[in-house]
């Protein structure tokens, strides 16, 4: 009778150690392939972005902060991240949804700092895209749902540039809703970390949002053209707070869909 | 008695002259009258003080807090929409009587405007609108709500409102929102009082 456990347990043992081996390997070739988050820049190169009275360039605040949330994601999170620029140059609204697209991505942050007029205007705000003239959108999005493969095969070829870019415009209309998630986990953390005035989220309609195929938002930290905020923003510090404060907010996210 | 008669009627002819003269310098140089077309001019000056006005309700940005906030004004009246979009616009243009602020810059011109059947007022404005513009989300979306809001607001035949710069479409005013397609007015954006 022992012996015979004995063949028991040492099978079942092996069957567990080959099940383990099995779920390791198969977690060790998962994380080769990591997925990507991609954190976009706002602005850059000839586009200067907002300007602050003393000169603060917003390209060169969303560059430094980006550095930051990359380098936190990458140290405490199995993501890839991929910046749409890492230096001072011109990317177009295409190419940074297209950056997005090509790698996979399952986020997309944009940041910004925010302009206004005059100098009033202070606080940070989280933006997802909102869809303008709901009864087109509808349509449309009904129309991608539904027939957008078996359309595409009767289409003519000349036409089919056409239909695809209709289709790419309407990317983010499917991750509307995950979208609105994350930048609620977003901005909660800014208002937290920042302690600026906390001007919730909202909706509009960003270029840059609209091409992006997976939950994408655009964060406005604070003002530039508010001197005090402008004052904040140059700083150091002020930069990787926003850096954590994001952070926080897309990790809150991700372990809401794991 | 008969001199006198004589010195009346210099008098009077003479003063008839002088009305006369003041009369034509008022009412408008441009057109050279015919002594029988005296009347005409005479309607013609009426005509703009009976010009009839009509209220309209604009759109101005509170900076503390972004909202849009109504400032009611005078414009003329007039049978032709497009005419009164027009002044809409010159009036957001000039700017706000109430310390507001024009979320359109002052150096802005419209270039033209037009109607579709459809309710769509394309609305063309010079390039001052992007290069004095600010850039920056919370600006971009008081300028295009400025706009839209005060023209459907007002004009019941607009629904919808397409921003053209320099007669072309334009992807953004300053790198935020998307000018590719006409926008509806969206009155949540309005302080609630």
């Amino acid at each position: 009778m022992p012996k015979r456990t004995g063949r028991i347990l040492c099978g079942s043992g092996l069957v567990l150690l080959a099940l383990v081996l099995a779920l390791s390997a198969a977690g060790v070739s998962g994380s080769k392939e990591l997925k990507t988050i991609v954190i976009d820049p706002g602005h850059g190169g000839m586009d200067l972005g907002a300007k602050g009275k003393f000169g603060t360039l917003e390209k060169n605040i969303t560059l430094a902060v980006s550095f930051k949330l990359k380098a936190l994601i990458e140290r405490n999170l199995p993501y890839r991240v991929v910046l749409t620029r890492d230096k001072d140059i011109d990317v177009s609204m295409e190419n940074r949804s297209a950056i997005a697209n090509n790698n996979d991505a399952v986020l997309f942050i944009s940041i910004h700092t925010n302009g206004s007029f005059r100098k009033m205007a202070q606080g940070s705000e989280t933006f997802f895209l909102s869809l303008n003239a709901p009864d087109e959108e509808t349509r449309k999005l009904a129309y991608m749902e539904n027939t957008s493969s078996e359309l595409e095969k009767q289409i003519e070829d000349k036409n089919k540039d056409e239909v695809k870019m209709i289709l790419w415009d309407m990317a983010q209309s499917a991750y509307i809703k995950q979208s609105s998630q994350l930048a609620e986990e977003i901005q909660k953390e800014l208002n937290i970390f920042l302690g600026t005035e906390n001007r919730g989220i909202k909706q509009a309609p960003f270029k840059v949002l609209k091409g992006v195929a997976c939950p994408a938002i655009l964060v406005e930290v604070a003002f530039i053209s508010n001197p005090e905020e402008e004052q904040k923003l140059i700083k150091d510090d002020f930069q990787r707070k926003v850096a954590e404060a994001i952070y926080q907010g897309l990790k809150k996210y991700t372990k809401l869909f794991s | 008695m008969d001199r006198t008669k004589a010195i009346l009627f210099f008098v009077l002819v003479f003063l008839l002259v002088v009305l006369a003269f003041i009369f034509f310098k008022n009412s408008g140089s441009e057109r050279i009258k015919k002594p029988g077309e005296i009347p005409q001019p005479a309607v013609s000056t009426q005509a703009p003080i009976e010009k009839s006005t009509r209220k309209v309700t604009l759109f101005f940005l509170r900076e503390e807090d972004s909202r849009l906030v109504p400032e009611e004004r005078n414009i003329v009246s007039d049978p032709s929409t497009v005419r009164e979009a027009e002044e809409v616009i010159a009036e957001l243009i000039r700017g706000s009587q109430t310390g507001l602020v024009s979320s359109l810059p002052a150096e802005t011109k419209l270039v033209q405007l037009f109607i579709t059947k459809e309710g769509v007022a394309y609305v063309d404005f010079s390039k001052d609108l992007v290069d004095k513009h600010p850039s920056g989300s919370a600006a971009e979306i008081s300028t295009v709500y400025s706009i839209v809001n005060s023209l459907a607001y007002n004009l019941k035949p607009i629904k919808k409102v397409f921003i053209l710069i320099e007669g072309e479409e334009r992807e953004t005013l300053g790198g935020h929102i998307s000018l590719d397609h006409p926008f509806l007015p969206d009155y949540s954006l309005i302080v609630k009082e």
